[in-house]
């Protein structure tokens, strides 16, 4: 039985925020893939360093909006106009004027929640566990310090290329993270 | 900064086309009102009211530009305020409509005392009201156009925080003035069409479809402007995004507006309110109330929600022009189904009217913008505009470090400067 724990990745520290922006920038060249970049706040033009793309979450909460406008506007019309027909006002049975309004709260309702459980779902979230959380050193990553992550299971990675890369890229403390 | 786009357009076949306008347009608009007075009176009313929706529009945008204290817009600005500054001209071009006002208006020739709606409205719909209400609104947005331009120009000479201070001020006095004033004139000169009616949105209303319409210009004359590399230097990224971020706001805010004044009359049914409508949705102005819901909202609606469609320049221009033809068929809806109640009619004399005015403002806007320089040079914020950061805290930005969207290390020349 082999109980040795397999490598999750590699991680370099670094100091600044310009430093972590080059690294991503020699890492996004280098072609890889599976990694990542955490920070203790945002930093700008880093989508751009790491070659990020828009993110697909607008897709999600669009056809939320979709569904939550036909939901509301066909639940109106089969209750006011086909399961219990009531005249209200002198008004027609169905008109998409006075269904407008609810039919509008609900794609907001369903928008809102297409970009939620969308995030959720392209960031495989909930997750009670990471690999980086055992690493000591990590948690400095709330506070001053600047992390970026190649993962073993990239295609192009190999732990002697990579350490090279980060090396390179000024990083002073590297470390192998297990799973 | 951003990159230049490409080589200048040739523009010297387009320089006589404002004269021409102008000529052919007043010739044409001459004899329409020898011909069919009451039509002339019309066509006149609602070019007049498309132009001066542009002027409007402008004049918001330079003071909204100055009340949230916005960087990226300084380089519009300069435009925006000659663009403001055509409200002498359009003073000019309100003549015939007060003139031929009882023509146009028929309350003007009813008594107070046999109409209750009129009655009701008094003493605002009196003839000695409507000539002062056009007085206030034209002094009033002569004086902040004119206040606002020419402290922004002399900030260029002298470069001092003190224009900054003045403009805002001007700002924060005039968005008031300015909501009150285009409120009045909308009521006194489109909605009196039909005394009778009442709306509280209708100001409002007018004022969203007009924004709406002069951010679609000002993002083609930004485009122009940058393509003859005479804004280049000052522009960066961000202002084609936000323009059309703008476009888009102003998409769904014209559509709230409409969509609330409709609805609230449909759902309260009164016939002293639905008759405005009722009115609109007879003959072919069914067609063009569709139209109005289709291409002033779901159109540009649903073209301008991906985020990279407001950069995409093949895109954004038709789709700016489309502005401009939806903005004159809204007013034409709100104007002319008084003359033509059976239907929508494109009359020649309509034509006329606006090719003249089209040209005259063309040629006056043109004159001022080549006078003066094409941007405030010595506007403090005019960096950010550019894309860089401030490198320390200024007197103007408040001791606010601003952020950018770009890397600290992008620059190393301005970042050198932080101390």
């Amino acid at each position: 039985m082999n109980n040795a724990p397999k490598p999750y990745g590699i991680i370099a520290e670094f100091r600044t925020a310009a430093d972590i922006l080059h690294a991503a920038e020699k890492v996004r060249d280098a072609g890889y893939q599976k990694w990542d970049v955490f920070t203790p706040f945002p930093v700008h033009g880093m989508d751009r360093a790491m070659g990020l793309k828009n993110s697909k979450v607008g897709w999600f909460a669009f056809l939320g909006g979709v569904a939550g406008y036909t939901t509301g506007m066909l639940m109106i019309w089969f209750m006011n106009a086909l399961d219990y027909p009531l005249v209200v006002g002198g008004k027609p049975m169905f008109s998409p004027f006075y269904a407008f309004p609810p039919s509008y709260e609900l794609t907001i309702l369903f928008g809102a929640f297409g970009s939620l459980f969308g995030m959720l779902f392209l960031n495989r979230l909930p997750r009670l566990y990471h690999p980086l959380l055992k690493n000591r050193r990590f948690a400095l990553v709330t506070h001053d310090r600047f992390f970026l992550v190649i993962e073993c299971a990239d295609p192009k990675y190999s732990e002697a290329q990579a350490r090279k890369l980060l090396e390179e890229a000024g990083s002073r403390h590297i470390e192998m993270v297990e799973d | 900064m951003k990159k230049s786009m490409s080589t200048p357009l040739d523009l010297s076949r387009w320089r006589k086309v404002p004269l021409l306008l102008t000529a052919g347009g007043g010739l044409v608009a001459l004899l329409g009102l020898l011909v069919n007075r009451e039509q002339f009176a019309f066509s006149w009313l609602l070019a007049f009211m498309f132009f001066l929706s542009l002027s409007a529009g402008a004049l918001f945008l330079v003071m909204a530009h100055h009340l949230f204290d916005a960087g990226w817009s300084v380089p519009l600005r300069r435009f925006l305020e000659h663009l403001a500054n055509l409200f002498p001209w359009l003073a000019v071009l309100f003549v015939p409509i007060a003139l031929l006002a009882p023509t146009l208006y028929q309350w003007m020739s009813l008594d107070p005392h046999l109409d209750h709606a009129l009655h009701a409205k008094q003493p605002l719909f009196t003839r000695p009201m409507f000539y002062a209400v056009a007085a206030i609104c034209f002094g009033v947005w002569i004086f902040l156009s004119n206040r606002l331009r020419h402290w922004s120009l002399e900030q260029d000479r002298s470069g001092a925080a003190l224009p900054t201070h003045r403009m805002r001020f001007y700002s924060c006095v005039g968005i008031f003035l300015f909501a009150i004033t285009l409120t009045l004139a909308a009521i006194m000169w489109m909605k009196a069409l039909q005394h009778q009616w009442f709306s509280t949105m209708y100001g409002v209303y007018y004022f969203a479809g007009s924004v709406w319409m002069t951010l679609g210009t000002a993002y083609l004359i930004t485009l122009v402007l940058d393509r003859q590399g005479v804004l280049t230097d000052t522009l960066h990224d961000h202002q084609y995004y936000f323009l059309g971020s703008l476009l888009f706001a102003f998409t769904v805010f014209y559509a709230y507006i409409h969509f609330s004044q409709y609805f609230i009359i449909w759902n309260g049914n009164m016939p002293e309110e639905t008759f405005w409508y009722v009115l609109r949705e007879k003959g072919t102005w069914w067609w063009v109330g569709m139209v109005i819901i289709f291409g002033h909202f779901f159109l540009p609606f649903l073209a301008l929600l991906r985020i990279d469609v407001k950069s995409m320049f093949g895109f954004m221009a038709p789709l700016c022009g489309w502005t401009w033809l939806m903005h004159y068929l809204d007013l034409s809806f709100n104007i002319m189904p008084v003359k033509h109640p059976d239907g929508f009619v494109l009359h020649w004399i309509d034509l006329g009217c606006w090719a003249f005015m089209a040209g005259l403002l063309t040629m006056i806007f043109l004159r001022e913008y080549g006078k003066h320089p094409p941007y405030p040079l010595k506007d403090p914020r005019l960096v950010e505009a550019m894309g860089f950061a401030h490198p320390i805290p200024t007197q103007i930005s408040g001791g606010e470090l601003d952020e950018c969207d770009d890397t600290p290390a992008v620059h190393p020349e301005v970042q050198g400067g932080r101390q």
